[in-house]
């Protein structure tokens, strides 16, 4: 059969068209397009079928396990017309990962260990350490450690790439707040709050880190290290009651951070990360119910919280998304078990 | 109800911009008025209270953001700047106020409000534009951005050894929530924004004005 490859402003992509045997898988195509191309290796294609006109549907992404043949239409099986969209440079997940972890991770102790603030204008301020500097520094390095751990050991990705651009924007983030937070923590004229709330602040994000690690495990278990890539239903520990766990636990981390430490920098980091987990757990939450609707033999996905205080309904009221914002900023002042509100 | 409610969406926006537009119809009368029987130091005092409603009313243009087409990428930026430099700046340091350059602002301001202003009245309130008011409303930008933003940013440097000096609106260390504002840096990190901001907002209203006036000749 014959696959002819246009880009969407109908420019052919490899000329004359590509010829494949029936039997040939998507994933056989795209290596021969990038053996035609030389510059598009597999994951930066991205195959559809050409939209039918008038049709506002989504467009049919090949997927690399079919074979070509699934995407013909009934009677025309030897030709088909694809559409090619090439998605930039691409880098691992664990590469992406790598990177904006280790930012958080080197630039925190420079701030502790290297006499910085004198270029701030603290030249002649004495410093002394209090104690919670030094475990925050520890706590801090300890939670960057266990993501780049869980980046190569644990974590089983759905997709394989992420967009070049995409590197250099999460760096930002996350290099950027690093050294906000840090430089917050460890100035010489940081006042420590009593040593029993840093105490129990640090032991509270403990064991939300440790919890946030088997909720991991839990993720890793769903998929299948041939990279299905199928979605299965979250089940046992935290699952039963929340969406996304993972997501639930890291927030609550961050919590006990900054009760531990006390900054206007840490608690704006954790309402900014807090609103993009939050985004994320509604798009899954979404997903999840669409895929587990209960019909056709399928499992119902149950109702669960959203991440702590929404109802996993959709679309969410406005009054979800006040108590949603409400949640993020008492939380960072308060525990909040009780902000929880169920609407039908 | 729906037909209901885009009614009383139109009365308010209709209200709301002729409102406006008499506001700063206000400031340019007012610093008119200023510049020829007194001359620049005296144009500020002259417009204070009008600019300062008129400015901080738009504001209310956020929320009519979601009632309007303009993006918030557009809205935001014009309104942050414009804030900023009526109290921020203006307001807070009043040695900058007898400066030429408040006359420029506050007449490019003024000049391209009335202009926009009574552009969404009419529509608002008549449905239909003149094709001369449309033609104004996409033209005029074309010089009184530059001049504005030139006033704007030559404002904000003029203020800076004022705000360094004086320690306004700055949180120091230490603090009990291990804080702090320094404002100096806050308005340089400011006039910083305005290098990719300015031409950002000028293309926007290059593509708008094409748009719009191609819409015109079709018409």
């Amino acid at each position: 059969m014959k696959v002819t490859l246009v880009s969407r402003s109908g420019r052919e992509v490899v000329k004359g068209g590509i010829e494949l045997e029936d039997s040939a898988t998507v994933k056989d195509l795209q290596e021969t397009i990038h053996a035609r191309t030389k510059k598009y290796y597999p994951s930066r294609q991205r195959l559809t079928l050409p939209a039918k006109p008038g049709v506002s549907a989504r467009p049919v992404v090949l997927n690399p396990k079919s074979k070509v043949l699934d995407f013909c239409e009934k009677g025309n099986s030897d030709n088909l017309t694809v559409l090619f969209k090439d998605l930039g440079p691409q880098v691992l997940y664990s590469t992406l990962f790598f990177f904006e972890y280790l930012g958080p991770l080197v630039i925190y102790p420079l701030f502790y260990y290297l006499p910085l603030y004198k270029y701030f204008g603290y030249a002649n301020t004495e410093r002394t350490i209090h104690p919670v500097q030094t475990y925050a520094m520890y706590y801090w390095c300890l939670h960057y450690s266990k993501r780049i751990l869980e980046t190569f050991f644990v974590h089983r990705f759905s997709h394989a790439t992420s967009p070049l651009s995409n590197v250099f924007r999460n760096c930002l983030y996350y290099w950027t707040f690093g050294a906000y937070i840090a430089y917050y923590v460890n100035h010489p004229l940081y006042t420590p709050v009593s040593e029993i709330q840093w105490k129990i602040g640090f032991a509270f994000g403990l064991l939300c880190q440790v919890s946030n690690f088997y909720c991991h495990i839990i993720l890793r278990s769903l998929r299948s290290p041939s990279g299905n890539g199928g979605y299965q239903i979250p089940k046992g520990f935290l699952f039963n009651i929340v969406t996304c766990a993972n997501y639930t636990t890291e927030i609550y981390q961050w919590l006990g951070f900054n009760i531990a430490t006390q900054t206007v920098a840490g608690y704006v980091f954790l309402v900014v990360a807090t609103s993009i987990m939050t985004n994320w757990a509604m798009g899954k939450n979404r997903r999840l119910r669409k895929l587990f609707d209960g019909k056709e033999g399928r499992p119902k996905y149950p109702r669960r919280w959203l991440v702590y205080c929404c109802d996993g309904s959709w679309p969410l009221s406005d009054v979800q998304c006040l108590l949603n914002l409400c949640g993020c900023s008492v939380s960072g002042f308060s525990i909040v078990s009780s902000m929880s509100v169920q609407i039908p | 109800m729906a037909s209901f409610l885009s009614t009383v969406k139109r009365i308010y926006l209709a209200i709301y911009n002729w409102a406006i537009f008499t506001g700063w119809l206000q400031v340019l009368v007012f610093a008119i008025k200023a510049l020829n029987e007194s001359g620049t130091a005296a144009v500020y005092d002259a417009v204070e209270k009008p600019l300062q409603l008129a400015q901080t009313a738009a504001i209310l243009e956020l929320i009519s953001v979601g009632l309007v087409r303009s993006p918030v990428s557009a809205t935001l930026p014009q309104i942050g700047s414009r804030l900023f430099v009526t109290w921020g700046i203006l307001y807070s340091f009043p040695e900058t106020r007898t400066h030429v350059l408040v006359s420029s602002l506050v007449i490019s301001w003024s000049l391209t409000e009335i202009i926009r202003y009574s552009f969404f009245g009419m529509k608002e309130a008549l449905g239909f534009t003149p094709s001369w008011l449309l033609w104004l409303r996409y033209s005029t930008f074309l010089l009184l951005y530059p001049t504005g933003i030139t006033s704007e940013v030559g404002l904000i440097y003029i203020a800076l050894p004022y705000i360094k000096a004086s320690e306004k609106y700055c949180v120091r260390m230490p603090n009990k929530w291990n804080s702090s504002f320094d404002y100096y840096f806050a308005s340089l990190a400011v006039l910083g924004i305005y290098v990719p901001g300015s031409p950002h907002m000028y293309t926007y209203m290059l593509g708008q004005r094409k748009k719009a006036l191609s819409k015109l000749k079709a018409a």
